[in-house]
């Protein structure tokens, strides 16, 4: 059986830093999987070689046994896998809704000529989409935020906006880089809570995470990367009781 | 009444150039300066198509606006690999560029002496001799300007270029294609620019590079500033304004040797005056 999202040999070097090292793991269908490691770690490098930010130097990355490398970010989004940022990105000058409406996938009138020539198949595709990316805010909770622009948006609800426009894309392989850094205990919860739903909905998660206690409570499966190079894998109680893996999370290098 | 029209039409036509210009620099962000460039193509290529009777008006205006079209994709396509200021650097070029060509290439553009005797635009025999029947035709310009900025405005079109101007990786990473916006928006810009050169050459019946210089690119730019950016009613007050100046310095007892380097004084401390205290123009969004 194919697997559902692999890697194999990654090797991603930037000048004299070798970001990835030989670096291989898979993702299964329906899981969430955390990716933890040090700070350099190569995390990012990771989500960017397979959203096709980055082409690495060698490797190769499939999903559904379709290659990824090689693609375009637009061709992957299309393909089914969908990342978020650690620096979230928004369009801040736009309101919550209309981030979300530009993550819509295959909209009509994205060019010129059909939005000129046919406004009003422009107009009714506006009204499709809208309703769409209200539900995708409504089911993260941020309903009420919608006309709201990103700037006037806590922190808290800017995440769960980043995990809406993703949704909008219609991937169902949805990489997210620290969706739960530097929220307060009631904005962690409801990110998690969201996440678990997310799971149970069908989508597949690879989320990028530093604290242990929200690895423990959402992952069933952690890949623990070091130096660009996946070292361990396993359930988060089995990385987390590995005083090997945690000399190297909190104590010396190497 | 005269006086009043010439006002009027050449107000409609920078309204064409200021949305051309409000499109790229202020709702992609492609920082344009070469937008008279453009416009002076469109008029040159109006101007030779109806001097060597080659093409009646519309088909005429067409051409230029396809010329213009692939043009402005042209000069715009370094955009997509130099980034936000330093495609200001470029956009200088291509405008010093052309002004070069406008001035010396004498057998196409009639060099700094320009093109007299552009004929009147005429649509299925109806000539458009006297300024009020001219003013008719460039409302039916503008009205057609006015409406595409509209319609792209409302559209996913729209929203698909200001979520490009906040954040060009975001935007790749919503699986939207980042070049093809970009190029749609560089041809509408394009199409604008050239329509209104096709009507402004026909209008004057004489045309020479001074029109199309980087002076020019910068008033489109003031008139963005000034109206303000983003919006369509930003687009349409900043040349009706700026345009009415001059008109208004006639007024006033000024030698007329240096009633034109006064009105480049007022445009300049115009535009600083409004980047600072009022950034966003007197109808639109911040630059």
């Amino acid at each position: 059986m194919t697997p559902y999202l692999e890697a194999t040999g990654i090797n991603k070097r930037f000048g004299g830093l070798q970001a990835l090292r030989d670096c291989s793991f898979t993702v299964e269908q329906g899981c969430i999987t955390c990716l933890v490691g040090p700070n350099g770690a190569g995390k990012t490098t990771i989500f960017n070689v397979v959203t096709g930010f980055f082409r690495p130097d060698t490797g190769s990355v499939t999903f559904r046994g379709k290659k990824l490398d090689g693609l375009r970010p637009q061709a992957i989004v299309e393909a089914g896998v969908a990342r978020s940022f650690q620096n979230l990105r928004l369009f801040d000058d736009l309101t919550a809704l209309d981030n979300v409406l530009v993550a819509v996938a295959r909209q009509f009138a994205e060019e010129p000529l059909g939005a000129i020539f046919r406004p009003l198949r422009a107009a009714q595709e506006q009204r499709r989409a809208t309703a769409l990316a209200l539900e995708t805010l409504e089911h993260v909770g941020l309903a009420d935020q919608a006309r709201q622009t990103v700037r006037n948006l806590s922190y808290g609800e800017r995440k769960l906006l980043t995990v809406a426009r993703l949704l909008a894309t219609g991937a169902e392989l949805l990489l997210l880089d620290e969706p739960a850094s530097g929220l307060s205990a009631g904005a962690l919860d409801a990110i998690m809570a969201l996440l678990r739903r997310l799971q149970s909905e069908g989508k597949t998660l690879l989320v990028v995470e530093h604290n242990t206690r929200v690895v423990q409570k959402i992952a069933d499966q952690v890949l623990f990367l070091h130096q660009g190079h996946l070292m361990a894998r396993g359930s988060p109680a089995e990385i987390i009781s590995d005083p090997r893996l945690a000399e190297i999370y909190f104590g010396g290098a190497i | 009444m005269d006086f009043l029209n010439t006002y009027l039409v050449l107000a409609e036509i920078y309204v064409l150039l200021a949305l051309s210009t409000n499109l790229l620099v202020g709702i992609v962000g492609i920082f344009s300066v070469s937008q008279a460039a453009v416009f002076g193509v469109g008029a040159y290529i109006v101007a030779a198509l109806l001097m060597g009777d080659l093409l009646p008006f519309v088909p005429a205006i067409l051409v230029a606006a396809a010329g213009c079209v692939a043009l402005n994709i042209l000069v715009t396509l370094p955009s997509l690999r130099v980034a936000g200021d330093y495609f200001v650097v470029t956009s200088f070029g291509i405008q010093l560029l052309a002004t070069a060509v406008f001035t010396n290439w004498t057998e196409g553009t009639g060099g700094a002496n320009g093109l007299p005797g552009i004929p009147p635009p005429a649509i299925l025999g109806f000539e458009f001799d006297s300024t009020g029947q001219f003013l008719l035709l460039s409302s039916v310009a503008l009205a057609a300007g006015c409406l595409c900025f509209w319609l792209i405005m409302r559209a996913p079109f729209g929203r698909l270029l200001r979520a490009i101007r906040e954040d060009e990786v975001a935007v790749a990473a919503a699986g939207k294609n980042v070049l093809r916006a970009k190029v749609g928006a560089a041809a509408l810009a394009g199409a604008l620019a050239g329509l209104a050169g096709g009507v402004y050459g026909t209008f004057l019946s004489f045309i020479d590079p001074s029109s199309f210089d980087l002076d020019a690119s910068i008033l489109m730019l003031t008139m963005v500033v000034v109206g303000g950016a983003r919006t369509l009613t930003g687009s349409i007050i900043g040349p009706f304004l700026l345009l009415a100046l001059p008109q208004l310095l006639t007024l006033v007892e000024i030698p007329s040797t240096i009633a034109a380097a006064m009105r480049q004084l007022i445009y300049g401390v115009l535009l600083i005056a409004f980047m600072l205290f009022r950034p966003q123009g007197l109808a639109g969004e911040r630059l």
